[in-house]
């Protein structure tokens, strides 16, 4: 089952906080190109899943590689450097720094200094540069934080709820741009707004309770009434 | 009504005082802020400082290479402590560290009296100079001291603004979550911030001991005053501290003008009416986070 | 049932350092006994309340001068003296406390620790007039002989200190399986969901620091006592680290905790003051070593061997029991 060439694997993962258990022998895998979303209910387990992959949470069993490599056990910053990034939902960026020095620090970690391949995807924030990121809009802040996590080109990009709390428009902006995206990397999107991910993703995982109830895999049956019917 | 001389020498005597607070008090803050600990032996760093003067002084017969030796031996002490210790303990909880770093002050203080013993060792003042201000003699050293604290000041600035480890140490001192995200090696900053502040201290040791006699206990007889000062200030804050210490400064040195006996307490009261109206102090951070 | 064992236990506790006294000097064991209620207070606010505390000596230093201006000034009994020094634990801690316990505990340690400064200076400085600054308060001459315990006699003081010593600890033992301390405990651990319990942690908090502050002015005031004397080196910048290193040393939120720690603590300093002389050195150190090492302290490393001990002599006993009844 395991391909060398995974992105990523996770196999039998259990995750608690202290004394109680929030996932329960979560298996899942991310081929290269490939869009992969969770859905779920608030606590089901998500963001647990993801802070675990990132490297933010220490499993209490379970396996976690990226090819060939094994990332149990690797702090946070050298799974980023491997190119792995987690975009957090709390859409925080550095509010006491400017747009550009958020930036800089993107391309400080990553010495991808290339920064046409944001404001490609966010003109608007080519304006912005010189503001104190805490001026920022709710999706100002959330094209900043992708922007800054593209640098150094990351092979996957796993997202916190992007959409949550922000305008329909930048919404569908937002879509596209994940579509532009999963071009060059794999995405894993974790997100409530079901339409949305069923777009654009080409597997979707339901989580409930900690567990995963469901995997979709094919184009046909990726539609919001199935997700609905695994929650 | 106090003699106008007295009041200058009285200001620039407070402002040389808060100087020293500044550069000892100011790694505590950056410590607290970035790493979220309350890092007690940077008092340690300060007594090793002011004797690393004392010895160097003794030795060199140069005072301002006293006070370097201190800068560097002071980051160096920071440095093996920051390696062997606190690297393992970041993510335990503020107590926990705190009392960490306790242990270290007064297991350093222990080292201290083995290679130094127990008497107090006098440091001359390397400018003995006096300079006329309004018609008052101002010791040029402490007006020496009063513009190093400031130019760290502006140095500190300068790192935190304009270099991208600077940016890197202010966006962890917002979310550092965030920052080891993006990977960037947090570690490396936790270093780099802990070398600078026990490197500070060091300096204040240096500056300080021509000033009062080096003793194995200094560290723990101003303890009181850089926590004071810190809480003053909003533990976390730069701005804060700095404004916190000279303001300490001040009203000890203002307060023994005029009524000695309280001038070592009224401090405390502030601090406590401070505490009363804001928890967090003048520009401290409410949230605490890891 | 379990009431019976836990009074076993601090029987047996209290029967040990009984036996103590036999073997060791009397200075010794009065000041093992002072200061395990000296440090009861410190460690009852970090196991319990999560309150880390540098400035227990301010309050230590209240209960010795509250009994120490009595004395001198006033009157001659002890006990008057004692009860004295802890009505200034209370009334100060009442003070105080309202302001404190709405601190986050990093700020409360700190502020603690400001205050045992500021009552040192108090002492010192400021009130050289009443207290005589460093050259202390002597009234052990006008201490008289009191009824039933003579305490101003060391021998005697000692059967009365280990009486205190032991109402102290089964007043803590009490608290502890109290609902009170089961809300102190949840104010350390979830404060929010205490106040949706109804209750309120500032009342809870509060309660908490006067109860172990007023048993540090109680300490205070037996030293001030048993001393005949009282300087503010008592409250010294240099030894506000004491009670919570024994704290630490003994085994946080224990009720042995402070008596071993004080046991070992005062031991160690009697004897490696004499021969190593290097105090700070041994004890700095080994409080980071205890807290590394799991910051379980001397009876919290030794609380699960005994009980293993205790379980097994019970086993092996058991079945004894049952191999001869079957016979």
């Amino acid at each position: 089952m395991t391909n060398n060439d995974d992105i990523i694997t996770v196999s039998g993962l259990n995750v608690s906080y202290g004394e109680s258990k929030v996932l329960f022998d979560v298996s899942m895998n991310v081929r290269p190109g490939q869009v992969v979303a969770c859905v779920g209910r608030n606590g089901a387990g998500k963001t647990t899943l993801l802070k675990s992959i990132a490297g933010f949470l220490k499993p209490t069993s379970g396996a976690i590689s990226s090819g060939t490599t094994n990332l149990i056990g690797m702090v946070a910053y050298v799974i980023a450097g491997l190119g792995i990034k987690y975009i957090p939902q709390d859409k925080k960026v550095f509010s006491d720094l400017t747009v550009r020095e958020n930036l800089e620090l993107g391309s400080y970690a990553t010495k991808d200094y290339n920064w046409d391949q944001v404001t490609d995807y966010f003109p608007k924030l080519k304006q912005l540069m010189d503001h104190k990121a805490g001026y920022l809009s709710g999706g100002e802040r959330q094209m900043l934080m992708i922007g800054r996590a593209i640098l150094g080109s990351p092979k996957l990009l796993l997202v916190d709820e992007p959409t949550e709390g922000l305008a329909p428009s930048i919404v569908m902006h937002l879509k596209d741009v994940f579509r532009e995206l999963s071009k060059k990397m794999a995405l894993v999107i974790v997100e409530q707004n079901l339409p949305l991910v069923c777009a654009i993703a080409n597997k979707v995982y339901a989580l409930k309770e900690g567990r995963i109830m469901g995997e979709l895999t094919d184009r046909e049956s990726i539609r919001p009434e199935m997700c609905e019917k695994y929650l | 009504m106090i003699d106008m001389q007295l009041l200058i020498s009285g200001v620039i005597f407070g402002l040389s005082m808060g100087s020293i607070f500044f550069l000892m008090t100011i790694g505590l803050s950056l410590c607290f802020g970035l790493m979220r600990i309350i890092s007690l032996d940077q008092l340690l760093y300060y007594s090793i400082g002011a004797y690393i003067t004392y010895s160097v002084s003794l030795a060199l017969g140069d005072i301002w290479l006293g006070v370097l030796g201190g800068v560097i031996v002071g980051g160096l002490a920071a440095l093996a402590v920051e390696r062997v210790v606190f690297r393992r303990i970041y993510e335990r909880d503020i107590t926990f560290t705190m009392i960490i770093s306790f242990g270290i002050l007064i297991g350093g203080v222990g080292v201290i009296k083995y290679f130094w013993g127990l008497v107090p060792r006098p440091v001359p003042v390397p400018i003995t100079a006096q300079i006329d201000i309004l018609g008052t003699e101002i010791p040029v050293y402490r007006l020496i001291v009063i513009v190093i604290a400031l130019l760290v000041y502006v140095g500190i600035w300068l790192f935190l603004n304009r270099t991208i480890i600077g940016k890197a140490i202010r966006a962890g001192i917002e979310d550092i979550e965030h920052v080891e995200g993006l990977g960037i090696n947090v570690y490396r900053l936790f270093t780099i911030t802990f070398v600078i502040a026990g490197g500070l201290s060091g300096l204040a040791g240096g500056l300080h001991a021509p000033l009062i006699m080096v003793d194995p206990n200094m560290g723990l007889e101003v303890l009181a005053f850089a926590f004071m000062v810190v809480i003053i200030g909003g533990l976390g804050s730069i701005k804060g501290t700095l404004i916190s210490a000279f303001l300490v400064g001040q009203v000890i040195s203002i307060g023994s003008l005029i009524y000695a006996p309280l001038a070592q307490m009224a401090p405390f009261a502030i601090m406590l009416l401070i505490l009363l109206v804001k928890p967090t102090g003048l520009y401290g951070s409410p949230l605490l986070k890891r | 049932m379990n009431v019976l064992r836990w009074w076993w236990g601090l029987l047996l506790a209290f029967a040990l350092l009984a036996l103590l006294r036999v073997f060791l000097p009397l200075p010794f064991a009065n000041e093992i006994i002072i200061f395990s209620i000296y440090v009861i207070g410190c460690n009852f606010l970090l196991g319990r309340v999560g309150f880390i505390s540098f400035g227990q000596p301010a309050y230590l230093a209240v209960g010795a001068y509250g009994a120490a201006f009595y004395l001198y000034y006033f009157g001659t009994n002890a006990y008057v003296g004692i009860l004295i020094g802890i009505a200034a634990g209370i009334i100060v801690s009442l003070a105080v406390g309202p302001l404190f316990v709405r601190l986050r505990s990093d700020y409360f340690a700190l502020v603690n620790l400001a205050l045992a400064v500021i009552i040192y200076y108090l002492m010192q400085k400021v009130l050289a007039d009443i207290t005589h600054g460093d050259n202390g308060l002597w009234f052990l001459t006008n201490l008289s002989s009191t009824p039933v315990l003579d305490i101003s006699r060391p021998d005697q003081f000692f059967i009365f200190a280990f009486l205190v010593g032991f109402a102290v600890w089964a007043f803590y033992k009490y608290i502890d399986d109290s609902i009170f301390g089961a809300c102190c405990l949840a104010t350390k651990i979830n404060e929010d969901k205490l106040r949706f319990l109804g209750y309120s942690s500032f009342n809870i908090r509060l309660l908490a620091f006067v109860i172990a502050n007023t048993t540090t002015a109680l300490a205070g005031a037996m030293y001030a006592v048993y001393l005949g004397f009282v300087s503010p080196e008592i409250t010294s910048p240099a030894r506000v680290a004491d009670p919570v290193v024994v704290t630490i040393l003994g085994g946080v939120g224990s009720l042995y905790g402070p008596i071993v720690g004080s046991i070992a603590y005062t031991g160690m300093k009697d004897l490696l003051s004499k021969t190593f002389g290097n105090w700070e050195l041994i004890i700095g150190f080994l409080l980071v070593f205890i807290m590394l090492a799991g910051e379980k302290g001397i009876w919290g490393t030794l609380e699960p061997l005994l009980k293993k001990a205790f379980l097994r002599a019970r086993a092996t006993g058991d079945a004894a029991d049952r191999g001869g009844s079957s016979r």
